[in-house]
């Protein structure tokens, strides 16, 4: 399988330091940004941007790479598939029975995968840059219930152990010579309620262990929580909410307010 | 938040009452921490070894249709709906991740209420997966088609392999809600 | 040396410079070499991050040498499937919940024979007879997950033996058993070693290398550190230390009493130290 690893890594950047809220806002106003440029020229400005963000993140170039062969592989997919499937306008330069490729059809096809490669690019800022502890606790923030956001880190936290469990259970019913390469379809899904059946029981009998953990520590003794660490927004904080606030505003405004084509 | 087949256990019920904070209790909030980090580990890991297209298909929908069957629609459309949205964050698709949190959300929403009529019989539990598999893959086309405005001949493409991803990610929940409740019965699963 | 024992000496497994890297790129095993003999009772000590269980893994070929060759039964582990080589190896996982899936303990048992294809006779005496030899032929209807640890890890092992492997692999068997729990397994282990089975055996606790094994190889930071039969491996406490390991009790009270002129020879168990002391007692008098 596919290993994971944590993509956040430990740094000193900008971005580190920031508040969770002001990234997620920030991830959020730069997606609905790439969402209301049609232009191929801006879009290319905002992913570049997007690309000099996620380079001050300073994240390991394995990390990176593993980013970015997902991102890239998504990209190419719409970049060739938007052209076969979109025949509208001319001039065409092929036309192969069924399949018209026209150029018009190229460039809206570029410009779609450059506008998913900025949404898809830009969570990882986020991801990069934010321990799952700082995000749960922005979401809390933010309103999340407090016992729903301990589900949710509860999830974050056991996902790559699941990960291995799955792998042990799988080399386990190798050596017991069950062969996950052969057979049909429906032959395969039985072999997986063999990988499947053993982890959700382990998973089952780990949250019941994590529910005596919790009323050991007194999960649930009073209603409003209080931290250690309170997250408090600082000048740099309001600083960079205004200039991302404003990335999106601007454009939007000359978009829809001046009918500025961008 | 809380139905009645899934407090038991007298701890439960005695952090929850006295001073009527009302937080969920703590197996629960554990159960579905773990389910959904199982979906999300389950669809990151799984199309190595079963994927026929090589592409984005994955066994997630069989963790859905398990949440949904084994503990309840409220299971089903949280863990299936957040842990697949999880899964989409990690593995890059993040931008994915809210259409993606309404179409399994749905999907195993739908197959909780359906699949568990009548004691969540045989019949009852085709009806279910055909009713999540349906919300699933309608909500990601109309997701596709109005949202990311795709254009329908790319968001069709995807349907079909959508459609297996049901049926057989259904055919091993299915499998998989018989297999706890016998082999685990002190989970509760039904 | 007569023809039947050097026939019994074949190396049923062996491995030739075998070096592995994780895909993180760290080195688990450096250059490693060995040869298990059939019928050999080697035991595989090491502290933890020594490389013992992916030592383990080249010898059914879960994992595949980055470098080097591993034979198994005469078979190259890279050019043969985890399937085939199953039906030589047997592996038993130290956490039996990885392993155990069917619903009833008698079809966990019988599922390793039968996706093995052999006849429908010879699938039956053999679940029935590895059930007989684990002692869990009357939990045969119930369900192997709620079991208790102890007979869960029976049902594993029998699940395995039902394969009728030359080799048996097993990591870290006797964690979390009690003191009954796991005697009687380390029995069974004689039990199949007198069938003339090869027994590999990953552990932590020196008390039962020095009372069931025959021979230990000492792995540490992923090399072979030392590979000696039993008595000699825990004669020397500063090569020990080295790969975080101790001598039990018994064989230290044995060496000092022979560092001290009070006996001839060293003990691996209280019965050799007994038969020592009475030894050295008859020559005194």
């Amino acid at each position: 399988m596919t290993r994971f690893n944590d993509l956040y890594s430990e740094a000193d950047t900008f971005l580190h330091r920031l508040d969770p809220r002001v990234k997620m806002a920030s991830v959020l106003m730069l997606s609905l940004l790439a969402f209301i440029m049609s232009s191929l020229a801006y879009l290319l400005v905002l992913l570049t941007f997007i690309f000099i963000l996620l380079l001050l993140a300073r994240s390991s170039y394995r990390k990176t790479a593993f980013a970015m062969k997902f991102v890239l592989r998504f990209m190419a997919l719409i970049a060739i598939l938007w052209p076969l499937f979109d025949p509208s306008g001319t001039p065409v330069l092929i036309r192969l029975g069924p399949v018209v490729i026209t150029e018009p059809g190229i460039w809206r096809g570029l410009t779609s995968a450059i506008r998913v490669g900025c949404l898809a690019t830009v969570w990882y800022i986020l991801i990069f840059t934010t321990s799952q502890r700082d995000l749960v606790r922005g979401l809390v923030k933010l309103g999340l219930r407090f016992d729903f956001g301990l589900a949710l880190a509860i999830a974050l936290r056991y996902f790559p152990a699941f990960g291995t469990v799955m792998d042990s259970i799988i080399d386990a019913q190798r050596s017991r010579g069950m062969e996950f390469e052969k057979g049909n379809i429906f032959a395969r899904a039985r072999k997986y309620v063999a990988v499947l059946g053993p982890a959700i029981v382990s998973a089952l009998k780990t949250a019941d262990m994590l529910a005596l953990a919790m009323q050991s520590r007194a999960y649930g003794a009073r209603r409003n929580r209080t931290y250690l660490r309170e997250l408090r927004m600082r000048l740099s904080d309001y600083v960079a909410l205004a200039t991302v606030l404003a990335m999106f505003v601007v454009p939007a405004v000359a978009k829809y307010v001046l009918s500025v084509p961008i | 938040m809380v139905s009645g087949a899934e407090t038991e256990g007298a701890l439960d019920d005695e952090i929850d009452k006295p001073d009527g904070a009302g937080f969920v209790p703590p197996a629960i909030i554990a159960r579905y921490g773990v389910l959904t980090a199982l979906t999300a580990a389950v669809t990151f890991a799984t199309f190595i070894y079963f994927a026929p297209t090589k592409g984005y298909f994955n066994m997630g929908d069989s963790m859905v249709f398990f949440c949904a069957f084994a503990f309840g629609w409220r299971a089903g459309a949280i863990c299936g709906g957040v842990g697949s949205a999880v899964a989409d964050v990690l593995l890059g698709a993040g931008f994915f991740a809210p259409y993606t949190l309404l179409a399994k959300g749905s999907e195993g929403l739908v197959a909780g209420v359906v699949g568990r009529l009548k004691g969540g019989c045989k019949l009852a539990k085709v009806f279910g997966v055909a009713a999540g598999g349906t919300c699933m893959v309608v909500t990601y086309l109309l997701c596709e088609v109005y949202l990311l405005n795709v254009g329908w001949a790319p968001a069709l493409a995807e349907a079909p392999g959508n459609v297996i991803q049901v049926i057989v990610g259904g055919t091993v929940g299915t499998l998989l809600a018989w297999y706890v409740k016998r082999v685990y019965p002190a989970s509760g699963a039904l | 040396m007569n023809a039947v024992v050097t026939a019994q000496r074949l190396p049923v497994i062996s491995l030739q410079d075998v070096s592995f890297s994780y895909e993180g790129g760290i080195e688990a095993l450096k250059r490693v070499s060995l040869r298990v003999a059939k019928g050999e009772k080697v035991a595989v000590v090491g502290g933890n991050g020594s490389g013992k269980t992916t030592l383990a893994k080249h010898l059914n070929g879960l994992l595949k040498p980055s470098s080097g060759k591993v034979l198994i039964g005469g078979q190259d582990s890279s050019r043969t499937s985890v399937a085939t080589l199953a039906r030589t190896v047997g592996y038993v996982f130290q956490n039996p919940d990885y392993q155990l899936f069917c619903t009833s303990v008698e079809e966990e048992v019988r599922f390793g024979p039968h996706s093995m294809g052999l006849g429908r006779d010879d699938e039956s005496a053999l679940v029935e007879r590895s059930m007989k030899l684990m002692g869990i032929g009357h939990l045969r209807e119930q369900s192997p997950i709620s079991l208790s640890l102890g007979d869960r890890r029976k049902v594993a092992i029998a699940s395995v033996l039902a394969t009728s492997p030359e080799v048996f692999v097993l990591d870290e068997p006797t964690t979390g058993l009690d003191t009954v729990e796991s005697a009687q397994l380390m029995a069974t282990l004689d039990v199949l070693r007198s069938e003339g089975m090869t027994v590999v055996l990953i552990t932590h606790e020196m008390r039962l290398v020095a009372q069931h094994m025959d021979r230990v190889i000492a792995m540490s930071e992923g090399s072979v550190a030392f590979d000696t039969e039993v008595e000699e491996a825990f004669s020397d406490s500063d090569r020990l230390r080295r790969c975080k390991l101790l001598a039990p009790p018994i064989t230290v009270l044995a060496q000092r009493l022979r560092a001290q002129g009070a006996l001839s020879k060293g003990a691996a168990t209280p019965l050799q130290l007994v038969e020592q002391v009475v030894r050295v007692r008859g020559e005194r008098r």
